[in-house]
Protein backbone atom coordinates (compact mmCIF):
# COMPACT_ATOMS: atom_id res chain seq x y z
CA UNK A 1 0.00 0.00 0.00
CA UNK A 2 1.35 3.63 -1.31
CA UNK A 3 0.50 4.74 2.91
CA UNK A 4 3.58 4.03 5.10
CA UNK A 5 3.31 4.37 8.43
CA UNK A 6 5.87 5.59 10.35
CA UNK A 7 4.76 4.76 14.27
CA UNK A 8 7.77 2.94 15.25
CA UNK A 9 9.98 5.60 14.16
CA UNK A 10 8.18 8.32 16.12
CA UNK A 11 8.06 6.05 19.08
CA UNK A 12 11.75 5.70 18.35
CA UNK A 13 12.26 9.02 18.46
CA UNK A 14 10.17 9.71 21.85
CA UNK A 15 11.82 6.62 23.34
CA UNK A 16 8.25 4.94 24.15
CA UNK A 17 7.40 0.81 24.07
CA UNK A 18 3.95 -0.81 22.24
CA UNK A 19 3.29 -1.46 25.67
CA UNK A 20 3.05 2.28 26.89
CA UNK A 21 1.71 3.78 24.00
CA UNK A 22 -0.99 1.22 23.79
CA UNK A 23 -2.11 2.25 27.15
CA UNK A 24 -1.75 5.63 26.55
CA UNK A 25 -3.87 5.96 23.44
CA UNK A 26 -5.82 3.02 24.62
CA UNK A 27 -6.02 0.17 22.26
CA UNK A 28 -5.05 -3.16 22.33
CA UNK A 29 -1.12 -4.02 21.98
CA UNK A 30 -2.73 -6.30 19.03
CA UNK A 31 -4.19 -3.13 17.21
CA UNK A 32 -1.10 -1.60 17.67
CA UNK A 33 0.99 -4.55 15.91
CA UNK A 34 -2.00 -3.91 12.84
CA UNK A 35 -1.24 -0.59 13.05
CA UNK A 36 2.73 -0.45 13.18
CA UNK A 37 3.20 -3.09 10.71
CA UNK A 38 0.83 -1.17 8.19
CA UNK A 39 -1.26 -3.82 8.00
CA UNK A 40 -4.42 -1.42 8.70
CA UNK A 41 -6.74 -0.54 6.21
CA UNK A 42 -7.81 2.59 8.03
CA UNK A 43 -7.25 4.40 10.96
CA UNK A 44 -9.59 6.40 12.91
CA UNK A 45 -9.64 10.29 13.55
CA UNK A 46 -10.10 9.38 17.09
CA UNK A 47 -7.25 7.35 17.01
CA UNK A 48 -4.83 9.51 15.07
CA UNK A 49 -5.45 12.50 17.28
CA UNK A 50 -4.65 10.21 20.49
CA UNK A 51 -1.06 9.01 19.19
CA UNK A 52 -0.38 12.57 17.84
CA UNK A 53 -1.09 13.67 21.40
CA UNK A 54 1.12 11.12 23.44
CA UNK A 55 3.36 11.30 20.60
CA UNK A 56 3.74 15.01 20.31
CA UNK A 57 3.91 14.88 16.51
CA UNK A 58 1.98 15.78 13.62
CA UNK A 59 -0.25 13.34 11.49
CA UNK A 60 2.38 13.73 8.71
CA UNK A 61 4.89 12.20 11.31
CA UNK A 62 3.36 8.97 11.59
CA UNK A 63 1.43 8.86 7.90
CA UNK A 64 3.46 9.01 4.62
CA UNK A 65 2.98 8.87 1.10
CA UNK A 66 4.86 6.71 -1.51
CA UNK A 67 3.92 6.53 -4.66
CA UNK A 68 3.73 2.34 -5.92
CA UNK A 69 6.39 1.81 -8.87
CA UNK B 1 -37.68 -20.70 24.99
CA UNK B 2 -36.21 -20.97 21.26
CA UNK B 3 -32.97 -19.51 20.76
CA UNK B 4 -30.17 -18.85 18.67
CA UNK B 5 -28.66 -22.00 19.64
CA UNK B 6 -31.32 -24.21 19.55
CA UNK B 7 -32.01 -22.94 16.05
CA UNK B 8 -28.80 -23.97 14.98
CA UNK B 9 -28.91 -27.32 16.98
CA UNK B 10 -32.01 -28.00 14.99
CA UNK B 11 -30.44 -26.99 11.35
CA UNK B 12 -27.52 -29.67 12.48
CA UNK B 13 -30.19 -32.06 12.93
CA UNK B 14 -32.14 -31.85 9.72
CA UNK B 15 -28.42 -31.73 7.74
CA UNK B 16 -27.73 -34.86 9.64
CA UNK B 17 -30.72 -36.70 9.13
CA UNK B 18 -31.09 -35.54 5.14
CA UNK B 19 -27.44 -36.71 4.99
CA UNK B 20 -28.93 -39.87 6.46
CA UNK B 21 -31.69 -40.26 3.76
CA UNK B 22 -29.79 -39.41 1.08
CA UNK B 23 -27.63 -42.49 1.70
CA UNK B 24 -30.30 -44.36 2.54
CA UNK B 25 -32.00 -43.58 -1.52
CA UNK B 26 -28.73 -44.18 -3.04
CA UNK B 27 -29.38 -48.06 -2.18
CA UNK B 28 -32.65 -48.10 -3.99
CA UNK B 29 -32.11 -45.68 -7.08
CA UNK B 30 -32.12 -48.63 -9.45
CA UNK B 31 -35.79 -49.35 -8.07
CA UNK B 32 -36.58 -46.13 -7.93
CA UNK B 33 -35.46 -45.30 -11.70
CA UNK B 34 -37.88 -48.78 -12.34
CA UNK B 35 -40.47 -47.87 -10.63
CA UNK B 36 -40.15 -44.62 -12.30
CA UNK B 37 -40.26 -46.31 -15.67
CA UNK B 38 -43.42 -48.65 -14.58
CA UNK B 39 -45.76 -45.30 -13.65
CA UNK B 40 -44.52 -42.09 -15.78
CA UNK B 41 -46.19 -40.33 -18.71
CA UNK B 42 -44.34 -41.05 -21.92
CA UNK B 43 -43.58 -37.55 -22.74
CA UNK B 44 -40.22 -36.11 -24.14
CA UNK B 45 -37.98 -36.26 -26.88
CA UNK B 46 -36.64 -39.93 -26.36
CA UNK B 47 -39.93 -40.84 -24.67
CA UNK B 48 -40.08 -44.07 -26.52
CA UNK B 49 -36.89 -45.13 -24.72
CA UNK B 50 -36.24 -47.07 -21.55
CA UNK B 51 -35.64 -44.22 -18.65
CA UNK B 52 -34.12 -46.38 -16.52
CA UNK B 53 -30.12 -46.28 -17.06
CA UNK B 54 -30.48 -42.31 -17.89
CA UNK B 55 -32.27 -41.80 -14.52
CA UNK B 56 -29.73 -43.75 -12.63
CA UNK B 57 -27.04 -42.69 -13.72
CA UNK B 58 -28.93 -38.80 -13.26
CA UNK B 59 -29.96 -39.80 -9.57
CA UNK B 60 -26.13 -41.00 -8.56
CA UNK B 61 -25.09 -37.58 -10.22
CA UNK B 62 -27.69 -35.85 -7.68
CA UNK B 63 -26.87 -37.59 -5.15
CA UNK B 64 -23.27 -36.99 -4.95
CA UNK B 65 -24.16 -33.41 -5.43
CA UNK B 66 -26.54 -33.45 -2.29
CA UNK B 67 -23.19 -35.03 -0.39
CA UNK B 68 -21.32 -32.10 -1.53
CA UNK B 69 -23.58 -29.74 -0.60
CA UNK B 70 -24.84 -31.26 2.61
CA UNK B 71 -21.23 -31.06 3.92
CA UNK B 72 -20.53 -27.78 3.03
CA UNK B 73 -23.75 -27.58 5.15
CA UNK B 74 -22.54 -29.02 8.01
CA UNK B 75 -18.80 -26.73 7.52
CA UNK B 76 -21.08 -23.52 7.45
CA UNK B 77 -23.29 -24.35 10.08
CA UNK B 78 -19.74 -26.05 12.52
CA UNK B 79 -18.58 -22.30 11.40
CA UNK B 80 -21.70 -20.15 12.18
CA UNK B 81 -21.72 -22.25 15.80
CA UNK B 82 -17.90 -21.13 16.73
CA UNK B 83 -19.18 -17.16 15.77
CA UNK B 84 -17.10 -17.26 12.81
CA UNK B 85 -19.51 -16.01 10.43
CA UNK B 86 -18.29 -13.81 7.37
CA UNK B 87 -15.52 -15.71 6.86
CA UNK B 88 -14.12 -16.56 3.30
CA UNK B 89 -14.56 -20.45 4.27
CA UNK B 90 -18.09 -19.79 4.53
CA UNK B 91 -18.14 -17.82 0.78
CA UNK B 92 -16.36 -21.08 -0.64
CA UNK B 93 -19.29 -23.34 1.13
CA UNK B 94 -21.74 -21.24 -0.38
CA UNK B 95 -19.81 -20.99 -4.22
CA UNK B 96 -19.85 -24.85 -3.88
CA UNK B 97 -23.69 -24.96 -2.57
CA UNK B 98 -24.71 -23.04 -5.64
CA UNK B 99 -22.17 -25.21 -8.34
CA UNK B 100 -23.26 -28.68 -6.48
CA UNK B 101 -27.38 -27.04 -7.11
CA UNK B 102 -26.82 -25.99 -10.32
CA UNK B 103 -25.36 -29.35 -11.60
CA UNK B 104 -27.77 -31.28 -9.59
CA UNK B 105 -30.33 -29.25 -12.37
CA UNK B 106 -28.17 -29.72 -15.29
CA UNK B 107 -28.69 -33.64 -14.60
CA UNK B 108 -32.43 -33.46 -13.79
CA UNK B 109 -32.82 -31.66 -16.92
CA UNK B 110 -30.68 -34.50 -18.68
CA UNK B 111 -33.32 -36.77 -17.71
CA UNK B 112 -35.74 -34.29 -19.25
CA UNK B 113 -34.34 -35.77 -22.63
CA UNK B 114 -36.47 -38.98 -21.42
CA UNK B 115 -39.26 -37.78 -19.36
CA UNK B 116 -40.49 -34.40 -19.73
CA UNK B 117 -41.97 -33.82 -16.26
CA UNK B 118 -38.29 -33.73 -14.76
CA UNK B 119 -37.61 -30.57 -16.44
CA UNK B 120 -39.51 -29.23 -13.81
CA UNK B 121 -37.43 -29.88 -11.21
CA UNK B 122 -34.53 -28.92 -12.88
CA UNK B 123 -35.69 -25.47 -13.26
CA UNK B 124 -36.33 -25.01 -9.72
CA UNK B 125 -33.42 -26.23 -8.68
CA UNK B 126 -31.32 -24.39 -10.70
CA UNK B 127 -33.32 -21.25 -9.94
CA UNK B 128 -32.47 -22.46 -6.14
CA UNK B 129 -28.90 -22.41 -7.27
CA UNK B 130 -28.86 -19.08 -8.81
CA UNK B 131 -30.45 -17.49 -5.64
CA UNK B 132 -27.63 -19.22 -3.45
CA UNK B 133 -25.42 -17.50 -5.93
CA UNK B 134 -26.53 -13.95 -5.42
CA UNK B 135 -25.91 -14.78 -1.63
CA UNK B 136 -23.03 -15.84 -2.18
CA UNK B 137 -21.66 -12.51 -4.14
CA UNK B 138 -23.72 -10.86 -0.95
CA UNK B 139 -21.26 -12.88 1.38
CA UNK B 140 -18.38 -11.96 -0.32
CA UNK B 141 -18.97 -8.50 -0.12
CA UNK B 142 -19.63 -8.43 3.55
CA UNK B 143 -16.41 -10.37 4.43
CA UNK B 144 -14.53 -7.42 2.71
CA UNK B 145 -16.80 -4.81 4.96
CA UNK B 146 -15.82 -7.26 8.11
CA UNK B 147 -12.06 -7.19 6.88
CA UNK B 148 -12.05 -3.68 6.45
CA UNK B 149 -13.94 -2.93 10.14
CA UNK B 150 -11.88 -5.31 11.69
CA UNK B 151 -8.71 -3.72 10.29
CA UNK B 152 -9.47 0.04 10.94
CA UNK B 153 -7.88 0.93 14.23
Amino acid sequence: MPIIVNLDVMMAKRKMSSQELAEKIEITNANLSILKTGKAKAVRFSTLEKICDVLECQPGDILEFRKSE
Amino acid sequence: MWNKNKSLFLSRILTAVAAGLFFLTLFFIPSIAQWYEDFSDTIGLLSSKSVVIPMCIGLYIVEAMAFICLWSLHVLLRNISRNKVFIPENTSCLRRISWTLMLAGAAFAGIGIWRSICLFPAVCVVMLGLVIRVLKNVFEEAVEIKSENDFTI
